[in-house]
C-alpha cells in the first residue's frame, strides 16, 4: 500500500463515504424519532471512520468505527430518556432557538473552512506509511510528546465519571448500603 | 478462493455447533435438525408487528449477521487462510462486535413492543460493561506480540498458549465473549421464561431465521477468537493447520454453549456490579501482570 497516489477508485471511496456522511448527518435532524437520530449520528461517523479507511488510516478508522457503536448507544438512551417523544409519533417540534443555532452553525462552518483554508498544510503526500508503522508512531506520539494531553484529559474524564456517580447515588440508597 | 474458503468454514463449523449443542443437552444426535429448522422457519409466516420501525425491525438480524461474520473475517483459521489480514485486526474484532450491540438496540426498538424493548435496553448496559472485558484482555494480548495483527499474534504463542501466560486474561475474555453473544447465563435479552424472547420476541419466519442463524455465527466468531487470541490458533502437533483452528474453536464453542446450561440466569443489576467492580479491575491487573512478565522473562 506505500507509495501510491491515491487511485480514481481511492477517491472514488472517499468521495462516497464523505458523502454518505453528510448524508446520514442531514437525517439525524430530519427525523423526530430519537432512535433514529442517534443512529443516523453513528452511521454518519462510521461513513467517517470507512473515510479513514478509504485513506489508508488503518487504525483511525477501526478505531472510529469502534469508538462510536458504543457511544452513539449510550447517546441513544439518554435521549430516549431525556425527550418527552422520543418515538417522534407525537407530531411534536423537537426544535427550539431556531436563529442561534443556525447563526452557531454558520460562524463553526466558516471557522472550520477557514482553517482547511488558510493552514499551510504543505505538498500532498505521496507516500503513506503502512499500518503496522502507523500503529508504532502512534505509540510513540502516545508515550513522547501528547502524553501529558491525554492523560490531563482521562483523568479529567474519570474525575467526571466519579463525580457524577456519586452524584446521581440518592442519599437513601447509600444508607441502606451500609 | 480466499474469501470463500473462510466462510464455508465459518458455515461448516457453526453448523457442527449447533449439531453438537443439540447432542450435549439433550443427548440425542440429529445431524439434520438445525436444517429442518431453518426450513421450518422459511416455510412460516413472517409476521410484521403492527407499528414498527420498519427500517430498524429489517436491518437488525441482517446488522447481526454482518458483524459476526466481519469479526471472523480478520481471524486467521491457518497461515494465510484468513479473509483479511488488518495490521490492527484486534482491534477490528471489537469494532465489529460492537455492532451486535446496535443490531440487538435496533431489534429492540424496532418492532415497538414491550418485551423487546426492555431486551434491546438491557443488552446496553450487559455489553458495555462486558465489551471492556473484550477490550482489556485483547490489549494484554497485543502487549505480548507487540502486534495488532492477528496472525502475529497466533505466531506469539508458539512457545506457550496466552491460556497459560495469561490464564486470568483467558478467563475474563471467555466470560464476556458468553455474555457479548448474550448466551445464558447472561441472556438477559432474550431472556425466555421472564421476556418471552426479548428482543427476538417479534420476529418469527425468515427474519427469526436469520436472527438465529446471525447468533450461532456470533457464537463461532467468538470461539474463533478465543481460539486466536488464546488457545494458539492453528498451532499444534501432527494435524494440518485448518484442523487444528477447527477443533480448538469447535470446543470453545461447544463449552460456552454447555456452560450456559449448568448455570441460572444472573440479574441484570447483579451482572453489572460483578463486571464493573471485579471485571474491569481484574482486566487491569492482568494488564499489569502480563506487562511485568514481559520485563521479566526473556
Amino acid at each position: 500500500m506505500t507509495g501510491t497516489p491515491m487511485s480514481p477508485l481511492q477517491l472514488a471511496f472517499v468521495a462516497f463515504f464523505g458523502l454518505a456522511a453528510v448524508w446520514f448527518a442531514l437525517v439525524v435532524f430530519r427525523t423526530s424519532s430519537m432512535m433514529r437520530s442517534a443512529l443516523a449520528l453513528l452511521f454518519s461517523q462510521t461513513a467517517l471512520g470507512a473515510l479513514f479507511l478509504a485513506l489508508q488510516a488503518e487504525f483511525l478508522g477501526v478505531l472510529q468505527i469502534m469508538m462510536m457503536a458504543t457511544e452513539m448507544s449510550i447517546m441513544a438512551i439518554f435521549m430516549v430518556m431525556f425527550m418527552m417523544d422520543p418515538g417522534g409519533l407525537g407530531q411534536m417540534d423537537m426544535t427550539h432557538q431556531k436563529r442561534l443555532s443556525i447563526l452557531a452553525g454558520v460562524i463553526a462552518a466558516v471557522a472550520i473552512a477557514a482553517v482547511a483554508l488558510l493552514t499551510p498544510w504543505g505538498a500532498p503526500a505521496t507516500t503513506v506509511p503502512s499500518p503496522a508503522d502507523q500503529l508504532q508512531g502512534l505509540g510513540r506520539e502516545l508515550l513522547g510528546r501528547s502524553m501529558l494531553v491525554f492523560e490531563t484529559a482521562g483523568i479529567t474524564i474519570l474525575t467526571a465519571m466519579v463525580a457524577a456517580t456519586a452524584v446521581a447515588m440518592p442519599a437513601f440508597e447509600r444508607r441502606r448500603e451500609r | 478462493m480466499s474469501v470463500l474458503a473462510p466462510l464455508l468454514a465459518l458455515a461448516a463449523i457453526a453448523y457442527i455447533v449447533v449439531v453438537l449443542d443439540g447432542w450435549l443437552s439433550t443427548g440425542r444426535l440429529r445431524p439434520f435438525a438445525p436444517a429442518t429448522a431453518a426450513l421450518g422457519l422459511l416455510a412460516r409466516e413472517s409476521v410484521v408487528p403492527r407499528s414498527p420501525d420498519r427500517l430498524f425491525f429489517e436491518t437488525a438480524p441482517v446488522l447481526l449477521l454482518i458483524a459476526a461474520v466481519l469479526a471472523a473475517a480478520v481471524l486467521p483459521l491457518g497461515p494465510g487462510l484468513v479473509i483479511a489480514d488488518l495490521a490492527t485486526g484486534a482491534l477490528f474484532v471489537n469494532a465489529a462486535f460492537a455492532y451486535v450491540l446496535v443490531a440487538l438496540l435496533m431489534a429492540g426498538w424496532g418492532p415497538d413492543g414491550a418485551y423487546a424493548m426492555v431486551g434491546g435496553w438491557r443488552f446496553l448496559g450487559q455489553t458495555i460493561a462486558y465489551s471492556m472485558l473484550i477490550v482489556m484482555p485483547i490489549t494484554a494480548v497485543a502487549m505480548r506480540a507487540q502486534s495488532l495483527s492477528t496472525a502475529d499474534i497466533v505466531r506469539s504463542q508458539a512457545g506457550l498458549w496466552n491460556v497459560l501466560y495469561q490464564p486470568l486474561g483467558f478467563a475474563l475474555f471467555f466470560v464476556a465473549g458468553m455474555a457479548v453473544a448474550f448466551l445464558p447465563p447472561f441472556d438477559l435479552p432474550t431472556a425466555p421464561g421472564e421476556l418471552a424472547g426479548g428482543v427476538e420476541a417479534e420476529y418469527t419466519g425468515a427474519r427469526l431465521a436469520v436472527f438465529r442463524i446471525a447468533r450461532t455465527v456470533l457464537v463461532v466468531s467468538l470461539a474463533t477468537a478465543t481460539t486466536v487470541f488464546y488457545l494458539g490458533g492453528w498451532l499444534g502437533p501432527g494435524l494440518p493447520p485448518w484442523a487444528w483452528s477447527a477443533l480448538k474453536t469447535l470446543a470453545v464453542a461447544a463449552a460456552m454453549l454447555e456452560l450456559g446450561h449448568a448455570v441460572p440466569r444472573i440479574r441484570e443489576a447483579h451482572l453489572l456490579a460483578w463486571a464493573w467492580k471485579a471485571g474491569i479491575p481484574l482486566a487491569l491487573l492482568n494488564i499489569f501482570l502480563v506487562g511485568v512478565l514481559l520485563l521479566v522473562l526473556p
